[in-house]
């Protein structure tokens, strides 16, 4: 049979149409196929997952988004509310301290030009405290290496250690230097402040004549690299205060680009690398084979990496159960919940252990020295004993805590064996 | 009976080519998605080192020629499809697929095992000596050996089975696990993810799925049943597609293998009907076409060895996934005798492990950085199967000894979690993994599991 008009094979169509529907187990071959095929256009669609989870919606949809999805939530009640931890980390966790620290970068700024134009000791000192305050706060903010803050290297700029110090005095003398160049990520932040606030000569008078001299343009660099940090600031701040905070509590699944499994994933990411080994392993040569007390942080501000990483510790904590970041009182959903929740009819509740091994490791971490440097030169074991107490925490959280979440990191097909 | 069986017994070929035909498009269809989604350069030739099965050492990536691999595989499937130059065509599919696979052994996947040893079998069966291209014109073969056809079958029955009774164990039916795990964090599927949520909905679950696996061969066996079997099987297999979509093709291949329990006649329905589609569509195939009354029918004849391989190969099949009795302690902790014998789904594990680089005169000691060595996939998947664990020490500490180091000692720093228990010490830390051989014996150095798994 030829068909030479559409006519023909419109009446082959009915033909072939009518036999599978009379035939019922043939009626299976085609379903099958469609099943087939619709799986795998799905398939496709959801491994070309590239990383579009900034792009947000525009505000109008989202707005109507976060309407229909309120209304969800007040018949969500069995299961554990996954919006509401996102609205939580959010709104009292994330926007609050990068706000907290965007005031006091700003703050920090004015008491630099200060400092830049009349060069005292005084205006040196309170510069170093209203430095250590932003890089307190900074501690809240490290692990949250999402959206654009990750797209300009938001902690790598801002927080680098070892600094660079020749590559400064470099920049310095050569008064040409382009901080948006990687090779630069060391030479900026805020451990090339602490080396401009205290490493730069070997006292403090000495430390404030060079800024005094402008020609060595010492002020010129303090300026630029805290210009710098505020415009990286206020762009991670501005990008939570548009749209990006919708798209972010709305994104709620459970892929390797939502919300909960990025934020999750940063977050043990920075306990495992921004605070355990930056702030003890490498110091303490466990990943060397010998001890390189040059590597802490703050290394020239002598007196502060005991304090810098016990905030983080807070930080940490404080994220881990949901406190809020203005009031620690007040708390919200976050890890700790939605693990009790995973865990609902066990007794030993991870979350318990995970916040006891916190308190040993900060209670070591309270023993050792002020100053980091020299608890590696006189006691190494001590810190070796703290690292030991936190990499305990690093097991839970990277394989009990990720177990009960399963949170799925999508490498290719698995079948669970 | 027996010998009768086997000399006298005869079925029509339809249900080996429509077997065939099913086979070689969804080989195409694996095969391009794995392209497509660039899992060739990922998995085979970015890893600086690949984990090797145990006796195939030998066997490596072929850097960029590996796609070329993939090419001849995909022609072949073509080839297995059209029934054209059968023989060639699946034998070289079942070598270079088995190749493949065996290049790191991170990517092991009950379904890739079970696709090698379908074609494997698929290379001696006359799969293509009816409605292919090869098949001739004049002389019709309307019967083959009726258990060439029962091989198949066997073979499935097999895999469901033992997948089955993997399942009669106290962490799947009393403590619904892993199973509870992994249903609860499907809480974004639409509609059901609240039900999800229900501990009694996991309980059901695993329940269900040890019944459906043990049983589901017996039904699709038996005539009376098999209909509504095989809507099960549908309904089976697309659930745990939703369910987990990770699971990539598996649930595709065996709905379309299961269509082999059905008789004769349907197979020879589907075909006339296919075969009716292509002559009005357009003279794809010629021969086919033509069905004239002249043609002589026939009987395919095996040849002498064939019989023999496939009891060999059924006696395999069936003792050695038993194998993990000949060792001590618990298999899901310890996973020797897991791989290839059908443990689908059964465990929910998770790992943590570093390594340990000692001096042992100079007592100078540092820890590796996994990710410098290994692809995130292979870092978690040697984080909790020992022999990973073993082989990638070695590799570590030859990795230090071409560096210069010297007296290399290799200690695991190792944690597991196993099924929602709390994560434990699994290799003992004090052992010399670089003193170590990987053989078929027992690993001492692995470390009880705290608790007991009752059951098979």
């Amino acid at each position: 049979m030829k068909f030479n008009s559409s006519l023909d094979a419109s009446v082959f169509l009915k033909k072939h149409l009518l036999f599978f529907i009379m035939k019922k187990h043939i009626l299976l071959f085609p379903v099958l196929l469609m099943l087939l095929l619709n799986h795998c256009s799905n398939d496709i669609e959801e491994t070309i997952e590239t990383e579009v989870v900034t792009s947000s919606n525009e505000a109008t949809e989202s707005e109507n988004d976060s309407n229909n999805s309120n209304s969800q939530n007040t018949t969500t009640t069995i299961s554990f509310d996954h919006k509401e931890m996102l609205t939580n980390w959010a709104d009292k966790i994330i926007i609050p301290s990068i706000t907290n620290f965007q005031n006091s970068l700003t703050e920090f700024q004015e008491v630099s030009k200060t400092f830049a134009n009349t060069p005292t000791i005084d205006n040196l000192n309170s510069l170093k405290e209203i430095w250590l305050i932003s890089y307190l706060k900074w501690q809240y903010i490290e692990m949250f290496d999402i959206g654009i803050a990750e797209e300009i290297y938001f902690k790598n700029r801002m927080n680098l250690y070892p600094v660079n110090i020749d590559r400064i005095e470099n920049n310095i003398s050569n008064k040409n230097y382009d901080l948006d160049k990687s090779s630069n990520f060391s030479s900026q932040g805020f451990s090339a402040l602490d080396y401009l606030l205290f490493g730069i000569d070997e006292n403090e008078n000495k430390i404030t004549a060079k800024y005094s001299d402008s020609s060595l343009n010492y002020g010129t660099y303090l300026n630029d690299i805290i210009s710098q940090m505020v415009e990286l600031t206020n762009q991670v701040k501005t990008q939570w205060e548009g749209s990006y905070r919708e798209s972010f509590i709305e994104s709620t699944d459970n892929t390797a680009t939502s919300s909960i499994n990025l934020i999750i994933n940063d977050f043990i990411f920075y306990f495992e690398k921004g605070y355990r080994a930056n702030k003890f392993g490498i110091p303490a040569g466990v990943f060397s084979g010998k001890p390189l007390p040059d590597r802490i942080e703050s290394y020239y501000g002598e007196n502060y990496s005991k304090l810098l990483s016990l905030e983080a510790g807070k930080a940490i904590e404080q994220f881990f159960n949901g406190k809020h970041y203005d009031d620690p009182e007040e708390i919200g959903l976050s890890l700790k919940q939605y693990l009790d929740y995973l865990e609902t009819d066990i007794d030993d509740k991870l979350s318990e252990r995970i916040n006891n091994q916190l308190k040993i490791a900060k209670d070591k971490i309270l023993e050792l020295n002020d100053n980091f440097k020299l608890q590696i030169e006189e006691n190494n074991n001590q810190m070796l004993a703290t690292y030991d107490a936190i990499q305990k925490t690093v097991v839970m959280l990277k394989v009990d805590m990720l177990q009960k979440l399963n949170i799925s990191v999508d490498y290719a097909d698995a079948d669970g064996d | 009976m027996l010998r009768k069986y086997f000399k006298e017994a005869t079925l029509h070929p339809a249900p080996l080519a429509v077997f065939r035909i099913l086979f070689g498009l969804l080989m195409l269809i694996a095969l391009v998605r794995f392209w497509a989604n660039d899992w060739i350069e990922t998995l085979y030739i970015t890893p600086k080192f690949h984990f090797k099965y145990f006796g195939f050492f030998w066997v490596n990536d072929l850097g960029v020629f590996n796609y070329l691999l993939y090419s001849i595989c995909i022609i072949s499937s073509i080839g297995i499809i059209l029934g054209y130059r059968y023989r060639l065509s699946i034998i070289s599919f079942f070598l270079i697929f088995t190749y493949i696979e065996l290049i790191d052994k991170t990517t092991y996947l009950n379904h890739y095992y079970f696709i090698s040893c379908v074609a494997f079998m698929l290379c001696f069966l006359p799969a293509a000596s009816y409605f292919s291209l090869d098949a001739d014109k004049n002389i019709k073969v309307n019967e083959v050996p009726a258990w060439n056809i029962d091989a198949l079958k066997l073979f499935l029955c097999i895999v469901y089975f033992y997948a089955g009774i993997a399942k009669i164990n106290s962490d799947w039916l009393i403590e619904a696990q892993p199973l509870s795990i992994w249903l609860t964090s499907k809480y974004d599927i639409p509609i059901i993810g609240e039900i999800l949520q229900l501990n009694f909905i996991h309980h059901a679950a695993s329940w269900f799925g040890m019944l459906y696996d043990v049983f589901i061969p017996f039904f699709l066996l038996s005539k009376k049943t098999r209909k509504i079997a095989f809507l099960f099987v549908i309904i089976f297999h697309m659930l745990t597609k939703i369910f987990f979509p990770p699971i990539g093709m598996f649930p595709f291949i065996m709905i379309f293998c299961a269509l082999i329990f059905f008789d004769e006649s349907i197979h020879q329905k589907w075909i006339s009907q296919l075969r009716n589609i292509i002559k009005n569509i357009g003279d794809i195939i010629n021969k086919s076409e033509i069905v004239n009354n002249k043609s002589i029918y026939s009987k395919h004849k095996n040849h002498g060895l064939v019989l023999p391989v496939f009891i060999c190969f059924f006696i395999f099949q069936l003792l050695f996934p038993f194998r993990h009795l000949a060792y001590p302690g618990e298999l899901f902790w310890n996973e020797q005798g897991y791989r290839f014998s059908w443990r689908v789904m059964l465990m929910e594990k998770k790992g943590y492990t570093t390594f340990k680089v000692k001096d042992s005169v100079t007592q100078k000691v540092f820890y590796v950085d996994n990710s410098d060595f290994l692809s995130s996939f292979q870092e978690k998947q040697m984080s909790f199967q020992p022999d990973f664990i073993l082989e990638y020490a070695h590799y570590l500490a030859h990795h230090f000894e071409n560096q210069g180091h010297e007296n290399i000692q290799i200690f695991a720093d190792s944690f597991v979690a196993l099924n929602g228990r709390p994560s434990q010490r699994f290799i003992d830390p004090n052992i010399d993994l670089n003193k170590q051989i990987e053989s078929f014996e027992n690993k001492k150095w692995i470390l009880p599991l705290k608790d007991e798994i009752y059951g098979l």
